[in-house]
């Protein structure tokens, strides 16, 4: 229904991109949570933010409610919030710390922090039920870059074939990000966006640069190369450098932080950039990185969640990040803002058959493929 | 009566032990320790040996109970009465334990 446009592209200069109702149509949406997000892998939480064992914080992954907890060994989990007696959800509230157990609200249905039913009401004269069968159903987990994945598919994929894929993709090798240790950095700042836009105006905008020069001036000064509106994710392992009088990533060119420990020399005066769908952003700057994850709420909202990533000691150090946070900041305030105005359009009469890209843009249809692949499935 | 041997109970662990009427729960703490109270709360039916143990108590699993191992007195409600403990004694890596032979509080509606 959606990208017939696709096979027919415009002669010359331009393609087409999907047609309106793909970024405002609820079905559409729906079909994206059953067939993407329900799916992939989800980057679901900062493990930071589960430190410690008995700590959970939920997530809404698709259609899914989802638990991400650590168990009693410090071991990453997720389960369905979904209690396997008469279906309450078990965890109430966005998160909390030290628990022993999860236990439903309703019946006291109590299942451990690896999800096995433990107690009920009477369960020692239901001798029957299995209490593995019966515990929660837990969901694929994976703590990578100091995040906790979780891919609520009953089958899913490898984590090898897509996620690590699209860095080599992007970057050549996994290496070239792992020289930044993003496990070890700690969250200086986060901030939550709530941005009336679909998803994939949020995705596109992050791929290409062919706006950077018009809305983004405080990041063209430092990178004076996205004044050219190549975006640093045509090319594989292009870093953007810094312009010559820039000192480092931050909103006025000032110094930043001494580079993260393992930044190659290639790397100490450049910004890299990957998008892993469906939902990641990774930017990469010599002394810090700063990680994207989008929450789809509705075909016209997105939850994004910006972390800004620096060496423990920088972040313990108390060291002011202002300079620092705000340049991103304003990109991220940027880019939404550009994404809100362009929401409103995609249900025009005249975006029915969806608007165009230019060369600098023409990347971003093999996202639409990709797109239009996943619903075909 | 013999229960298992240690070896077969590691630190941190419990079990149920429904060899007997009621049935009990034997306790080898983190610290070394073992323990053997009855197993069912007195307040609901539920399995002390399946509760979150930390130092000498355990924490009944439904609702938040404390049980002391070495004398099976309950430190708050929704429990009132405290489960019998039972005398343990190590012999050659065995762990047996001696019933108490007082009257169980079983919560109500439960009989074995």
């Amino acid at each position: 229904m959606i990208i017939e446009q696709l096979e027919s592209p415009l002669p010359g200069s331009l393609l087409r991109t999907l047609p309106g109702s793909a970024y405002t149509d609820p079905e559409v949406f729906a079909q994206e949570q059953e067939k993407i997000f329900e799916q992939m892998w989800f980057c679901a939480v900062r493990s930071s933010d589960v430190a410690k064992p008995g700590a959970f914080k939920t997530i809404q992954v698709g259609r899914e409610a989802i638990i991400v907890s650590r168990n009693r060994k410090g071991e990453a989990r997720a389960f369905f919030n979904v209690c396997r007696h008469r279906g309450m959800q078990v965890c109430q509230g966005e998160n909390a710390e030290g628990q022993r157990t999860f236990q439903c609200g309703y019946h006291a249905w109590t299942y451990d922090l690896d999800g096995k039913l433990i107690a009920a009401p009477n369960l020692t004269k239901m001798p029957d039920i299995d209490r593995d069968d019966y515990g929660l159903r837990q969901v694929a987990v994976r703590e990578w870059l100091g995040y906790v994945w979780v891919c609520v598919a009953e089958n899913p994929p490898s984590f090898e074939d897509t996620v690590l894929t699209e860095v080599v993709d992007r970057l050549g090798t996994v290496s070239n990000l792992d020289h930044y240790a993003v496990d070890t950095l700690a969250v200086g700042k986060r901030i939550v966006y709530d941005v009336k836009s679909n998803w994939k105006l949020i995705v596109e905008n992050f791929m290409e640069c062919y706006h950077c020069a018009t809305i983004h001036p405080e990041l063209t000064e430092v990178l004076p190369e996205f004044a050219d509106g190549l975006a640093a994710q045509v090319f594989v392992n292009h870093g953007a450098a810094f312009g010559e009088d820039i000192k480092g990533f931050t909103v006025d060119g000032s110094e930043g932080f001494d580079l993260l420990p393992g930044v190659t020399a290639d790397q100490a005066r450049k910004y890299y950039a990957i998008t892993i769908k469906p939902q990641v952003f990774i930017n990469m700057v010599p002394d810090h990185i700063i990680f994207h994850r989008m929450y789809p709420i509705s075909a016209d909202r997105t939850i994004v969640e910006c972390d800004w990533l620096y060496a423990p000691s920088v972040v313990e150090s108390g060291a002011d990040l202002t300079a620092s946070v705000e340049l991103f900041h304003r990109v991220n305030s940027q880019d939404f803002e550009a994404c809100e105005q362009t929401q409103p359009s995609m249900s025009s009469r005249l975006y029915r058959d969806g608007g165009v890209l230019v060369p600098a843009e023409h990347h971003i249809s093999g996202f639409h493929e990709w797109h239009q692949s996943m619903l075909a499935k | 009566m013999r229960i298992c041997s240690l070896a077969e109970l590691a630190r941190g662990e419990a079990l149920r032990f429904d060899g007997v009427s009621p049935p009990i729960a034997v306790f080898h703490t983190e610290d070394g320790q073992v323990f053997a109270i009855d197993d069912t709360c007195t307040h609901q039916d539920a399995s002390l040996a399946d509760g979150w143990v930390e130092g000498c108590e355990v924490e009944c699993p439904l609702h938040a109970s404390r049980f002391d191992l070495r004398t099976g007195a309950v430190d708050a409600p929704p429990a009132k009465r405290g489960v019998r403990s039972h005398s343990v004694t190590l012999q050659d890596g065995e762990i047996h334990v001696t019933l108490s032979e007082d009257v169980p509080a079983l919560p109500p509606g439960v009989s074995y």
